[in-house]
């Protein structure tokens, strides 16, 4: 018998899943716990299934808005960061600047808004400056592309899992031109739900898709979308 | 994120926005002092903006990982405050950190989403409801909550495991209940 496995002999099997999900273990049971993981294949399902439950937590907290002087704060030392390393610096006061608009022109501006969602409210909706997107979905379950500045995001919830030995991929499609990955892969919980950061910048993208694929990807679709969302 | 990674400054700034009021949000939830619930997310984000390597998306969601990342920084708050000051360890200490809710607009889904988890918290034997929250919210180990409870520590252990197992049948996971 290896040291390992008496590791995991001396363990109670499960009984400590869910304080380590909660993260309530100690720096040495939490270490032991790992060990005891990497051969018990019971607790690694629970563990998962519990971990899910764990990141939903956050939703019961009662909901604020956080005050623009974080923001503020936060991206003067990201624009600096990024000056010093020459790259790409935020767009100063995008938010701020919104806030000075003229009230008639906020009007008018609102009025031509309102005028426009409505005629979007069909097929997408949105939120916060956020523009929500519903895909066209093969199978159960629903899909929604959230747009903001620029990126956008696919939140899934009840989607069926790949099939076996598959991974989701995601794809850009500009224009007739042939759809390209964007190097996201991604699965869905046993719950059905999935949120997947599209990568890249939106400008210029007429459909984003996914399709299952090998492990690992593909360079090409190999599969028929299970996912389209057209953003013209 | 691998945009991110690469010290795109507007690619974070896009990450902020799409979560900055949920971290806000949990951190206000755990520490009950809205400057102490800033500066955490002000570290949680330049934390993460300066190491986005750490992101692994096959171990979750960037909503996860950010969340996370707060709430870590919460609890070596609370760490640090215990050192100095001795921090109120109580339940009613913890019950007492809550604030109320502001009106912040959440898409349909995510406001359903969070009714869901709220209603299957509410609806928990109050015990196991009292260990999660102590654990999760208030960041404290199971030894702590076992002390504070008078409790030995395998029962908290065990209502921490079946109030988990009841909140996985009610959000949508059968298998919960082989359990």
């Amino acid at each position: 018998m290896t040291g390992r496995d008496r590791t995991a002999d001396r363990h109670e099997c499960g009984g400590d899943v869910a304080a380590y999900a909660l993260g309530a273990l100690d720096a040495a049971e939490a270490e032991a716990f790992r060990r005891h993981l990497q051969t018990c294949t019971v607790c690694q399902e629970e563990l998962a299934s519990f971990q899910e439950i764990v990141d939903e937590l956050p939703l019961a907290a009662p909901r604020h808005r956080a005050p623009a002087s974080v923001r503020r704060k936060v991206m003067r030392e990201v624009a600096a960061d990024a000056r010093r390393r020459g790259r790409p610096a935020p767009r100063p006061g995008l938010a701020r600047r919104a806030r000075l608009v003229p009230r008639p022109v906020l009007a008018l501006g609102a009025a031509l808004l309102i005028a426009i969602g409505v005629f979007a409210a069909v097929q997408s909706g949105s939120s916060g400056g956020t523009r929500v997107l519903n895909a066209q979905v093969v199978g159960p379950g629903s899909v929604q592309l959230r747009i903001a500045h620029g990126h956008g995001s696919l939140v899934l919830r009840h989607f069926a899992p790949p099939p076996a030995g598959k991974i989701y991929e995601v794809w850009v499609q500009r224009g007739k031109r042939a759809p390209s990955s964007t190097g996201a892969l991604f699965g869905v919980t046993s719950t059905g739900r999935g949120d997947v950061a599209v990568p890249g910048s939106l400008r210029g993208v007429s459909t984003v898709m996914v399709t299952p694929e090998p492990a690992g990807g593909s360079a090409q679709p190999t599969h028929a979308p299970v996912i389209t969302v057209p953003l013209t | 994120m691998p945009l991110v990674h690469d010290g795109d400054a507007r690619a974070f700034e896009v990450v902020f926005d799409r979560h900055a009021d949920a971290a806000f949000s949990l951190a206000y939830r755990m520490c009950g002092r809205r400057a102490m619930a800033q500066d955490v997310v002000q570290d949680a984000f330049l934390s993460l903006w300066r190491s986005g390597a750490a992101y692994d998306r096959t171990r979750g969601s960037v909503r996860s990982w950010v969340l996370g990342v707060v709430r870590n920084r919460a609890i070596d708050l609370f760490r640090r405050e215990t050192v100095r000051t001795g921090r109120d360890i109580s339940a009613e200490g913890v019950v007492e950190r809550m604030p109320a809710a502001e009106d912040v607009a959440l898409d349909a889904e995510r406001l359903q989403d969070a009714r869901d988890v709220r209603s299957a918290l509410c609806v928990l034997p109050s015990e196991q409801r009292q260990v999660i929250e102590l654990a999760y919210f208030g960041g404290f180990s199971h030894m702590q909550i076992a002390e504070m409870l008078d409790l030995p520590p395998g029962t908290v252990k065990g209502r921490m495991r079946l109030g988990l197992s009841k909140l996985r049948v009610a959000l949508g996971d059968p298998s919960g209940a082989m359990l």
